[in-house]
């Protein structure tokens, strides 16, 4: 261990010991289980927030949801209403929802008239699939580019690189998507059109729901290959924000982290350039880029609603929307408390690699 | 010490560019491999064996239980799976032809429509269809409570024999023979429903097999369903109808607009059904375009409740408001297929009135009525959709023009945009000064508007409560109990040339459909129930 990184480094031996036999006092466990009490909290004040605000939007769900001459039949709303609950009183129906939400349900949407879980259950691998497709694209493509603009800082890599982020932080992902579509799909003809699978294709059974591992397990490739093929494009063109946001930070934080007393130390000292680099260039410059990664993590939820529909590819993006034009409350809020959720679990993530890259975070 | 280290960095940045670069390298590969099931569907095409038609939709889409189904892309799947009673031939919709019953009498009274059953009709699992699962049927759609129970208000469904069926109206019901066609009266297997949860009433559950499964008697069956996605559809091996599909299978998807054509254009897809009138314009080569007027007449309604305004009841101030409006230039806005409505009945329904008899502008008319109207700088608020597309026509462009229109002849306008959720409501408790808005025929007969006549639905939306113009009330009362085509034709005629002049209504334009298929499919006719008929498609 390097002397120079001493004083950040837990020390061994006596207090390892001593947490150990704390048991769950031991900082990362306590750490962890405040982080799960304050998410639990929040997931209960997004339902609170979400219920909210979608009865205070003007506008009447049965109106929505009814056709026109439906509406002007009185049986027709009374039961609509009694259905969907909507006849009791307002602070009635959110404990019925969290009485609902404690034993896994939902309710009902009022579009599809099928539980919101099952609805869910169905649209939110797609998502999934897409937006892990793209962090993992903009993690890898980001944190290189960063480092490469940051080492040959003010030459024409860089240059090159911090235009390549400047577009893809201001371009909107909607005109973007539309002209990557245009671009490779209709010009240059290398990737698939729409949807998650060739049309002529049948989805692979059912295991997780993502359509890249199941055809992997059953062994159908070409199922396969066209599901990679088919999430190619709407992950490249949804990354474009977070590669450039990524690469940005990435490059501010290593030339930070260049320029301290440690590295220039440690170069000193003889130690080899991949050392320097992996040890404490990357170590040091992996916070605020972890930080940054949660952040954008959120822009890429917000992103996949644009994505998805010109991609024309099912999910809880497209499904959003359908549920907020049509005031499908049960639907909007079960969207709301799996992003909600994400955001909860993406934020204890975060966190708790703070406490893993940098334990002073841990021990504060 | 610096340069050793810079070179050492550049070895690592290498090192970590190369996942990136497979990254790419795996992309690309992919994007090949991908490509490859898109040339082999359009390969596929041309073949002589297993043929799938891709229709790319903008979904409107809520169920495959046809007893629930309303919305238009549900009619599409509705008409492919369920035979009804009787149809329509092609995209006539004035003459109601036989189906599933091989003919029809209406009784002098208008009360009674007998229908006789064919025989050797078959449901999918290969059981006859028998005059008790048409009255299940239909029973079930009027009992269930769901957006098309009105369809069969006071509508008794009985059997005289094994293959005869009668409906009795409480009332002279001449728009029956018209409504039967509506795919949501599709007839379906009861066995097969009873033993999924349907009871036919209220307590019905049997919504949930039928969107994982289809029961009934049409040329496809159901194969899977995603209200959000993507609805696939199998031909249905045992169809008793004399016409077999072409294509073995339809795979119908949720895609936008500007995507549906590049998919078309490309051979993704063979059918795009929601172009606009620009984006069709752009569409070259060989493809064969359907253009032609929606059913959908885009209207103004003023309001005539003296609470809401005191502009919009002034009838001078309707007068130049219907004479200040630039009917063409609205028609150059919808772009290509979109005509003048020249009444509120949609052209190719019967009663509509003749383009000549449309309204025209008249600005120095215009000018004259508000002059009239002792209504000194008139101001009214415009309510409309903000978020509502029809056939790719947005309603912010159209209320800009009217504004524009009306500024001409001294009207000053105030829009007032809204989501649709949120202006519905105001729309719906006639609390609109003047709002922009649009209605499509429940069933192609023009009984279905006479909603617009005073006391009525869209009538009390516009603020006209019963009474307020006896006489039309009272043709109208008679138009709806009038039996034969010929003698209800010059009824509605009046009834609209009479809303033309002195109702609170400005009919505007019907939007062009405008759909495009590749060259290798033949037989697309729009139909204004349920948009296109998959099954009787045919291949080049």
């Amino acid at each position: 261990m390097s002397p120079l990184s001493a004083p950040s480094d837990p020390s061994p031996g006596g207090t390892a010991a001593q947490r150990r036999t704390a048991g769950a006092r031991h900082p990362l466990a306590r750490f962890l289980l405040r982080r799960v009490a304050v998410a639990l909290l929040l997931g209960l004040g997004i339902t609170l927030v979400t219920f909210v605000l979608t009865n205070l939007v003007p506008g009447d769900p049965v109106t929505a949801n009814l056709g026109q001459r439906a509406l002007s039949d009185p049986a027709i709303v009374a039961q609509f209403r009694a259905e969907h609950g909507l006849d009791k009183p307002l602070p009635q129906q959110y404990l019925t929802y969290l009485g609902g939400l404690l034993r896994g349900d939902l309710g009902m949407s009022q579009q599809s008239h099928r539980p919101v879980l099952t609805d869910l259950a169905e649209l939110v691998p797609s998502t999934i699939e897409l937006a892990g497709a793209a962090i993992t694209v903009s993690l890898v493509a980001g944190v290189a580019f960063g480092l490469v603009a940051a080492l040959r800082r003010d030459r024409l890599p860089d240059h090159l690189l911090r235009l390549v982020a400047l577009v893809g932080i201001s371009v909107p992902t909607f005109w973007l998507a539309l002209l990557a579509f245009y671009l490779f799909f209709f010009r240059l003809r290398i990737a698939p059109g729409s949807g998650r699978i060739a049309p002529d294709m049948s989805a692979p059974p059912q295991v997780t729901g993502l359509f890249t591992v199941d055809s992997a397990l059953a062994g159908q490739w070409d199922v396969f290959a066209s599901a990679v093929g088919h999430l190619m494009t709407p992950a490249l063109v949804l990354a474009a924000y977070t590669i450039g946001l990524l690469m940005r930070f990435t490059r501010s934080a290593v030339l930070e982290v260049l320029g301290q007393d440690h590295v220039r130390a440690a170069r000193a000292k003889g130690l080899p350039g991949r050392t320097v680099l992996t040890r404490y260039v990357l170590r040091s410059a992996l916070v605020p880029i972890i930080t940054v990664a949660g952040l954008a993590f959120g822009s890429l939820l917000s992103g996949t609603v644009l994505v998805e529909s010109v991609f024309a590819r099912p999910g809880i993006g497209q499904y959003a929307y359908k549920s907020a034009t049509t005031l499908d409350l049960p639907a909007v809020m079960g969207v709301g408390l799996v992003v909600g959720a994400v955001y909860v679990l993406i934020n204890l993530v975060v966190d708790v690699l703070y406490g893993v890259i940098d334990p002073r975070v841990r021990l504060s | 010490m610096a340069t050793p280290s810079r070179r050492r960095a550049a070895w690592q940045v290498r090192a970590a560019l190369l996942p990136v670069l497979l990254a790419g390298a795996l992309t690309l590969a992919a994007c090949g491999g991908g490509g490859t099931p898109a040339q082999s569907g359009q390969s596929g095409q041309s073949g002589t064996a297993a043929k799938t038609l891709v229709v790319d939709a903008s979904f409107t889409l809520k169920t495959a239980d046809p007893g629930r189904n309303y919305e238009p892309t549900g009619l599409i799947i509705g008409k492919a799976l369920y035979d009804t009673l009787l149809t329509f031939e092609g995209s006539d919709v004035t003459k109601p032809v036989p189906s599933l019953a091989e003919s029809y009498e209406q009784s002098e009274d208008g009360k009674v429509l007998t229908l006789k059953l064919r025989r050797g009709a078959t449901f999918s699992d290969g059981s006859p269809v028998t005059a008790d699962d048409v009255v299940f049927s239909l029973n079930r759609v009027r009992d269930m409570k769901g957006n098309p129970s009105f369809l069969l208000d006071g509508v008794q469904v009985a059997t005289t024999d094994e293959t005869t069926v009668t409906l009795t109206s409480k009332i002279a019901n001449p728009a029956l023979p018209f409504i039967l066609p509506n795919p949501a009266l599709g007839i379906l297997n009861s066995k097969v429903v009873k033993a999924n949860g349907g009871t036919g009433d209220e307590s019905d559950k049997a919504e949930t097999y039928l969107n994982g499964a289809s029961a009934g008697s049409g040329p496809y069956t159901l194969e899977s369903f995603n209200a959000q996605s993507q609805v696939v559809l199998t031909a249905n091996p045992k169809y008793w109808g004399p016409d077999k599909p072409t294509y073995t299978k339809v795979v119908l998807r949720n895609v936008e607009s500007a995507t549906q054509k590049l998919n078309v254009q490309r051979g993704d897809s063979q059918v795009a059904l929601d172009l606009s009138g620009d984006q069709i314009k752009t569409v070259g080569g060989d493809y064969t375009k359907v253009q032609t007027a929606s059913a959908n007449v885009l209207f103004l309604l003023a309001n005539q409740d003296t609470a809401v305004s005191k502009v919009t009841t002034n009838p001078k101030i309707v007068e130049a408001i219907r004479k200040g409006i630039d009917y063409q230039g609205l028609l150059e806005l919808a772009g290509e297929g979109s005509v003048q409505a020249p009444g509120v009945i949609p052209t190719m329904l019967l009663g509509a009135l003749t383009p000549d008899q449309a309204v025209t502008r008249d600005v120095e008319g215009a000018k004259a009525a508000v002059a009239a109207s002792g209504v000194s700088s008139p101001s009214v608020t415009l309510e409309y959709p903000s978020d509502l597309t029809l056939q790719g026509l947005s309603f912010q462009p159209i209320a800009e023009r009217i504004q524009a229109n009306l500024k001409e002849v001294g009207i000053t306008v105030d829009l007032a945009p809204a989501p649709v959720a949120t202006a519905l409501d105001n729309y719906r408790n006639g609390k609109e000064e003047l709002g922009l808005w649009y209605w499509g025929p429940d069933y192609p007969d023009p009984t279905d508007y006479l909603v617009f006549l005073p006391g009525k639905t869209v009538g009390l939306r516009a603020g006209w409560k019963a009474g307020a113009d006896k006489e039309l009330e009272a043709l109208g009362d008679k138009a709806a109990t009038t039996i034969g085509d010929d003698a209800r034709k010059p009824l509605y005629g009046e009834i609209q040339t009479r809303l033309n002049a002195t109702g609170p209504f400005v009919p505007l334009i019907q939007p062009g459909q405008n759909i495009v298929t590749v060259p290798s499919v033949t037989g697309l006719e729009f139909h204004p129930v349920w948009t296109v008929d998959v099954a009787a498609l045919g291949a080049k």
